[in-house]
């Protein structure tokens, strides 16, 4: 149960932590880095002085105010919706994967995919702005074609693992996924 | 029958093509030079606004800059989303038909199915 240490895909430092429930359920939690004092403050000085800037060009006092409640705003915002803390994968194996992603202010948002629409987790890579990058993701069944996927439900997309994370992770989906073939070939 | 060695016909198209630009080329110089007096004397007298003489190549550069960004722009709207089931097969890989496997021979080229290849890649084989 303890957290190892890996790398995002820019090279952030991230943790992986994985909980084993039971034999059949699976926790994998990966920890984004935290906020850096650093670039806050880089950005806030950015903007004030700007602002002071506009200031003394012209002469108005509501631009200072602006800026400061633009920057509190702004810091509000992105706390809620963009900065993510944490990002967890439940999988049960004979319910359905539940993925989780908890942000910064304290929000979590989730979503559960039961186990009968899931086909497969897979690694897949592909080109996203210039680059190659490597991601987990769900492949759900398409009801009426046995071989066909439906749909792609990317995992880890803030966080961005790279593949010695995602390996490890894989493998432990499919230690449970590979549980419900052989429940299935026996039953 | 189609090679692209010279042949006396492409030396032809050539020439003409070499005599055709040159007319062309010493048309716009006349046309954009020559005062509109001189034009309207010798009985010339229908031709397009010389600002033209100028603003056709201007807008050809300034499109030829942005055909560059757009053609990046427009190779990355088609790169399919990551959400999208175009990153692991497409129409010609679903409608692939299975060859029997026979004994002893190398199994047909077929497109693997993702799921096969990465059991096959972070699965260590015991």
């Amino acid at each position: 149960m303890e957290e190892r240490p890996y790398r995002s895909a820019s090279g952030a430092p991230i943790a992986l932590r994985c909980r084993q429930h039971s034999a059949s359920c699976r926790e994998l939690v990966v920890r984004c880095p935290r906020l850096q004092l650093r670039s806050l403050s880089a950005v806030t000085s950015a903007v004030w002085l700007a602002a002071y800037a506009l200031f003394v060009l012209s002469e108005n006092s509501m631009v200072l105010s602006a800026a400061i409640f633009i920057t509190l705003i702004g810091l509000i915002i992105y706390l809620h919706f963009v900065k993510i803390d944490q990002e967890s994968l439940l999988v049960i194996g004979s319910l359905g994967i539940q993925v989780t992603s908890s942000y910064a202010s304290g929000k979590e948002s989730t979503t559960f995919i039961e186990m009968g629409q899931v086909k497969d987790v897979v690694i897949n890579e592909a080109i996203h702005m210039q680059k190659v990058v490597y991601y987990l993701c769900i492949l759900l069944q398409d009801p009426g074609d046995p071989q066909g996927v439906s749909e792609v439900v990317p995992l880890f997309q803030s966080s961005k693992p790279r593949l010695d994370c995602l390996i490890e992770v894989y493998k432990s989906c499919q230690e449970i996924l590979e549980q419900r073939k052989t429940a299935l070939q026996s039953s | 029958e189609n090679s692209p060695a010279p042949l006396p016909e492409r030396a032809i198209y050539g020439f003409a093509l070499f005599l055709g630009s040159w007319f062309g080329f010493m048309l716009y110089l006349i046309w954009a030079y020559v005062p509109e007096t001189w034009l309207f004397s010798l009985g010339l007298t229908y031709w397009p606004q010389k600002y033209w003489a100028v603003a056709l190549p201007a807008y050809l550069l300034v499109a030829i800059g942005i055909g560059y960004i757009l053609l990046f722009g427009i190779n990355m709207m088609s790169t399919a989303p990551l959400n999208s089931t175009h990153t692991i097969t497409d129409n010609y890989a679903k409608k692939q038909q299975q060859k029997k496997f026979q004994e002893e021979a190398i199994p047909a080229l077929r497109d693997i199915p993702i799921s096969e290849v990465n059991r096959m890649f972070f699965l260590p084989e015991k």
